[in-house]
């Protein structure tokens, strides 16, 4: 370690504490202004989400007004926020909600997954983050940021730091400069502690969301499953709150498809509008569910006019789908015009990508089998498909939602790939584990879902949560 | 039991089997000394002193300033690359001027420009006044 002394690792270990702490308080009347009826885990994981989505939203507009960053600007920004979202919350009427709210008990599987969590918190805050691509990107831009008291645009519109991908949204690394804001001084030492809160905040959510959906058991041992797909093994990286922000999208968003229920499509439609914050993967998987949705939605459309006779139907279904998602794309567009108006440079895009897609076509199979040799924990991506085939076909039709979104950002990534300007062995080696393991999450979960009502079919599985089965 | 119900309940347990982290269950009750040591400064073994000098530099520079550095590795997938983004790194607010580029690109008119020349494991016979001397390195500034 550089130039820390105990106090000063002290002191960065308050820091992060209070940072995490700070951004569960913002986002709990956030989370309750989306969701009136949210309690427990379900609170406590959207809060941390929201806080984080929140205070990248304030930075970026503290620095859109070139106001510049201080404990204190930040502070009077967060309270504003938090006073107007506690006003929204009062404001909003509790409807009825569509289905009875669902109060989590706890199960013995929580605690393996709890020291899943705590094993991986030993694990990020063994050193100060060491991952390449966290002092070449991610920490390097939050350090130069926080340095400048904002955005520092001449450092991202400069040709010599293309390689820090100036083009990526900020997510991440505003909420590496409030830690550093709150200690007074920049320290890489406990920030892994961040990436702990996100997965702890998806993990929570997915308790949450599986004891709706099976019983306190199987949501245990489910959640307890998944406990190891919620973490990143690359801290420092964005990849730890792509997977909270976009798997808590996926799984709200199939939630809303099945219960139409508002807040679950509030919620859905913000954290995937954080998501696309993240990186730019979060954008596209924002694009994956877009596009998933229009087919879903025509397709249950579809289905409805059949039987009620109305041509119509579809068309007004989609419609009034795409609106429920629109907060998703005011929350991604502030970034998108900002970094348009800059011209800050996107590498895939660099060149002329669609020649060099052109030109790999016609070794797509040879690169599809790399792809498949290359597959970060491929038995998991086998027992997936297996149990997709073993489920039920009512159930099947029902994930269908999970199934496109999973398939249609494969198919983002592998069109990534045959336009990459870099050398695509090393670019698919260098990336690709990230990629599915950003994924893996969403699909893993419905389908053991899908399986565990399936093996308790006999027992009227859905909305089982209040079944004493232990 | 059927066959089906009983693949169901066996792909049920796989998917959970190949998702849980077992080494992340363990790590509560490991060593912790061992991992400590391989991943603080993971990407350091080579020039292990690298990041002290770095901070050094640092201290030693002001903001706006513009500093090249100069490695034993002069090409770009040599180490050239890991010294200038870790440059990037702990010289934030400074302007790190590269003088080798992916390609093994050379910008010698980079190393003209910079006010102050971050040598690290070697000497340059170039006229210019040492600022600082440790961790491996010495900090110069050109003469001009």
């Amino acid at each position: 370690m550089i130039g820390t002394t105990a106090a000063s690792d002290a002191r960065a270990l308050s820091a992060i504490l209070v940072a995490i702490l700070s951004l569960v308080v913002l986002g709990i009347p956030i989370a309750l202004s989306v969701d009136r009826k949210s309690r427990g885990a379900l609170l406590t994981g959207t809060a941390f989400l929201y806080g984080s989505g929140a205070i990248f939203l304030e930075l970026l507009a503290l620095s859109v007004l070139n106001v510049r960053w201080t404990l204190v600007s930040v502070t009077i920004a967060a309270l504003l926020v938090s006073s107007a979202s506690a006003a929204v919350a009062r404001l909003r009427v509790p409807v009825q909600p569509t289905r009875p709210p669902v109060i989590v008990r706890p199960h013995l599987f929580d605690a393996a997954t709890l020291l899943t969590i705590a094993g991986y918190a030993v694990y990020a805050t063994l050193a100060p983050l060491w991952e390449w691509d966290f002092w070449a990107i991610w920490g390097l831009k939050a350090r130069v940021f926080l340095d400048a008291g904002g955005i520092d645009w001449r450092f991202l519109g400069s040709p010599l730091n293309t390689f820090a991908h100036v083009d990526y949204p900020q997510l991440v690394s505003f909420n590496f400069d409030l830690v550093a804001l709150i200690g007074g001084e920049w320290s890489d030492r406990w920030l892994g502690l961040l990436f702990v809160a996100w997965s702890l905040a998806i993990v929570l959510i997915v308790r949450a969301l599986a004891a709706r959906e099976t019983t306190p058991f199987l949501g245990a041992l489910i959640t307890f499953g998944l406990s190891g797909l919620a973490v990143s093994r690359y801290v420092g990286l964005a990849e730890g709150a792509l997977i909270a922000f976009g798997s808590a999208g996926v799984l709200f968003v199939r939630s809303a498809l099945d219960d139409d229920d508002p807040a679950s499509w509030r919620h859905g439609a913000l954290m995937l509008g954080f998501a696309a914050n993240c990186k730019n993967e979060g954008l596209a998987l924002l694009a994956a569910v877009t596009m998933a949705l229009v087919a879903e939605s025509w397709w249950r459309g579809l289905v409805r006019a059949r039987s009620e006779g109305d041509s119509g139907k579809p068309i007004r279904r989609v419609f009034t789908t795409l609106l429920r998602l629109a907060p998703a794309y005011i929350l991604a567009i502030p970034w998108l015009l900002l970094r348009a108006t800059h011209a800050l440079p996107t590498d895939i895009a660099g060149g002329s990508a669609a020649s060099r897609l052109m030109a790999r076509l016609p070794y797509a199979h040879q690169i599809l089998g790399f792809l498949m040799a290359k597959l970060y924990q491929p038995w998991l991506w086998v027992a997936v498909l297996v149990g997709i085939l073993l489920a039920p076909s009512v159930a099947r039709r029902r994930e269908r939602f999970v199934f496109f979104v999973t398939g249609i950002q494969f198919f983002f990534y592998v069109g990534a790939y045959l336009s990459t300007p870099h050398n695509l062995r090393w670019h698919v080696l260098s990336s690709w584990p990230r990629l599915t393991g950003q994924i893996a999450l969403p699909i893993a979960f419905v389908v053991l879902v899908m399986l565990a009502n399936s093996l308790q079919a006999s027992q009227d599985a859905p909305h089982a949560e209040a079944r004493p089965d232990e | 039991m059927t066959v089906r119900r009983a693949l169901t309940a066996l792909c049920f347990t796989a998917i959970l089997a190949f998702a849980v982290e077992p080494r992340l269950l363990q790590m509560p009750f490991t060593d912790r000394g061992p991992l400590v040591r391989m991943y603080d400064g993971y990407y350091d073994r080579q020039w292990p002193t690298y990041r002290a000098f770095l901070a050094g530099v640092r201290a030693h520079t002001k903001p706006g300033d513009t500093v090249t550095v100069i490695v034993p590795a002069m090409g770009w997938d040599d180490g050239y690359s890991y010294a200038y983004y870790r440059a990037s790194y702990y010289l934030t607010g400074r302007v790190v001027l590269p003088v080798v580029g992916p390609e093994n690109v050379r910008y010698l008119q980079n190393f003209r420009a910079a006010r102050y020349v971050a040598e690290f494991g070697v000497r340059l016979p170039v006229p210019a006044d040492v600022i600082w001397q440790g961790d491996g390195g010495t900090l110069l500034r050109l003469r001009r």
